[in-house]
């Protein structure tokens, strides 16, 4: 590790190219220590892998229940539904890594003014408020995912060549954006409206059926889910393209700009969020 | 709440020693009070769950719909496990009734007390934290009966057009049934609490805990969806008695006397699950270290 050689106090003044990489640097670092913590607890680590890996195991003894009763669901076959299931764990491992911080956010930057903190450093607010903790279970998720997509794509006989690969390389992060845009969106609300309650979980729970064929709910539900709380987005409309579906498979093309929509707008929220901020002064 | 404060109160009756049966009913009772009394402090946290558990409703309502239309299409009988589609629907919403009810958080309570070493101050105190930790349950799931459990009701109720139980009194039941439940599910998350007596860190713990029980109490899938060895597994555990029971009672699926017989497997459930608390928290008591603080 050199990290303690660089002066990080040292801002570069190379323009956005070196600005940014001088910011990578600051956050791989953050990263690195927050590694070294949670080796501290190696148990911990551990005991969480098994936790994600049990709840794993029950959803899919569910869904092979549910299957075991028809022959397909709403024309949608276990293997596929399984691989739906399973692309949705890696945009969700990818989000939950960095989340941690967001559901937070309320309580401890806002209302007990740590955000003052985060004010006073000449990096960017978000990154450093999303880097500042990590949520190593996503690494699990993102794991399972890849074991159980796997699986079900080698049972449906899917070839993964490289066209696949670089898909799912674009597909997946630019699906957890639209998770990130979403819960982005929500925490912004913290720095109008003090409440610690907030309305993430409810959201968070929708996740769970959005891993579904969007074609088991009614109209109503899937425009809501297409397009005001674009969760089709995340799962299904991006899986189904490796599926090979003609319906819904094309629309799979669209994830990215949505991610850039969805995140881009959130990112506008939460900067008016950060002009208004007024600290409590604790 | 005002006179409280203010009160004199007979020491004599805190010494457990000295308490008489109905001092201690007194006592047990302000706990429920004041459990009821600090959760209607933060009422206003309970309004985005009404939203969540309506989520859940909906989700396994498309669902259990998909699913029993595909099975109509595959021409293989219009009932899974003995269940018709609006009896799963009712069974869902139930259980999910049920679940806003009997829910709590006890055992991450019990472990923050014990990493916090405020267990020390507890110790000290003249009355047992178990039939404490139990009462203040109660005085919580009081609190969600009135703020959490009816407002779900009034949500779902006529959202999902849930019916009655085919005889009146089976409301009562049912009623009793989740209170049972409620007994049960507080005392498991007691005993898992107690793990943080052994181990530093029960986070990961409750984390399974936290997907297992919705799974083995019945919440998720009817227990008839699955195998034949898998129902007789779940039998033989306390996990039935917290929504299985109570929601197959309101179905109207346990006739004559196997609803008694179902309510008596509960209660049993509940002294026995009880008694092994007591003795968990002896055995681990013995093993407490706190530092000065």
């Amino acid at each position: 590790m050199k990290e303690n050689e660089t002066n990080w106090s040292q801002i570069p003044q190379k323009g956005p190219v070196g600005r940014t990489v001088w910011q990578a640097g600051i956050f791989a670092a953050y990263f690195t220590q927050f590694i070294k913590m949670r080796l501290a607890y190696r148990m911990d680590f551990f005991v969480d892998t098994l936790a994600v890996s049990f709840s794993m195991v029950i959803q899919l003894a569910v869904l092979s229940t549910l299957f075991s009763k028809v022959k397909a669901l709403d024309g949608w076959s276990f293997e596929q539904v399984l691989f739906i299931y399973a692309f949705s764990l890696l945009p969700l491992g990818l989000f939950n890594l960095v989340s941690v911080n967001l559901y937070r956010f309320s309580d401890q930057y806002i209302i007990q003014g740590k955000f003052d903190r985060v004010l006073l450093r000449p990096v960017g607010t978000l990154a450093q408020v999303i880097f500042e903790s990590f949520n190593v279970s996503g690494l699990n998720e993102i794991l399972l995912g890849i074991v159980v997509m796997t699986y079900a794509g080698m049972k449906l006989g899917l070839d993964f060549g490289v066209q696949e690969l670089l898909a799912l390389a674009i597909l997946a992060p630019s699906a957890s954006l639209v998770y990130m845009g979403v819960f982005l969106t929500i925490t912004s609300v913290s720095f109008w409206h003090e409440d610690r309650m907030g309305l993430a979980p409810p959201v968070y729970n929708i996740i769970r059926f959005s891993r579904y064929p969007i074609t088991i709910y009614s109209l109503p539900v899937r425009i809501f889910l297409t397009f005001v709380l674009p969760f089709a987005w995340v799962a299904f409309f991006p899986a189904t393209w490796f599926l090979g579906s003609e319906e819904f498979g094309r629309l799979a093309l669209l994830t990215p700009l949505v991610g850039l929509v969805v995140f881009g707008g959130s990112l506008l929220i939460w900067q008016r969020g950060v002009r208004n901020y007024a600290s409590t002064g604790s | 709440m005002s006179e409280f404060p203010g009160k004199q109160v007979n020491t004599a009756i805190l010494e457990p020693w000295h308490r008489t049966a109905t001092a201690s009913v007194g006592l047990y009772f302000h706990f429920i009070r004041l459990a009821f009394l600090k959760f209607l402090a933060y009422r206003l946290r309970y309004y985005t769950g009404v939203v969540s558990y309506t989520v859940f409703v909906s989700g396994h309502y498309y669902l259990y719909t998909a699913l029993f239309a595909s099975r109509v299409a595959d021409a293989q009988g219009a009932t899974i496990g003995g269940l018709s589609l609006s009896e799963v629907i009712t069974y869902v919403a139930v259980s999910w009734i049920g679940r806003s009810f009997y829910f709590n958080n006890i055992a991450r309570d019990l472990m923050r007390m014990i990493t916090e070493g405020e267990i020390a101050m507890q110790l000290i105190k003249p009355f047992h934290v178990q039939t404490v930790m139990m009462f203040e349950a109660v005085g919580e799931s009081g609190f969600r009966l009135i703020m959490f459990t009816l407002p779900i009701m009034v949500v779902i109720v006529p959202l999902f057009h849930i019916g009655g139980p085919p005889d009146s009194i089976l409301y009562l039941w049912t009623f009793i049934s989740f209170c049972l439940a409620l007994v049960i599910y507080s005392q498991i998350n007691f005993l898992l609490g107690c793990l943080a007596f052994n181990m530093k860190n029960i986070q990961g713990v409750l984390r399974a805990k936290m997907v297992s029980m919705d799974f083995l109490t019945g919440v998720v899938v009817p227990f008839t969806f699955f195998p034949e060895w898998f129902q007789r597994v779940v039998e033989w555990l306390p996990f039935q008695g917290i929504s299985y029971i109570p929601v197959t009672i309101y179905l109207g699926k346990r006739p004559g006397d196997e609803l008694y017989a179902a309510l008596l497997l509960q209660v049993a459930w509940a002294v026995g699950l009880f008694v092994a608390g007591r003795l968990v928290w002896r055995i681990s008591v013995r093993h407490v270290v706190v530092q000065g603080g």
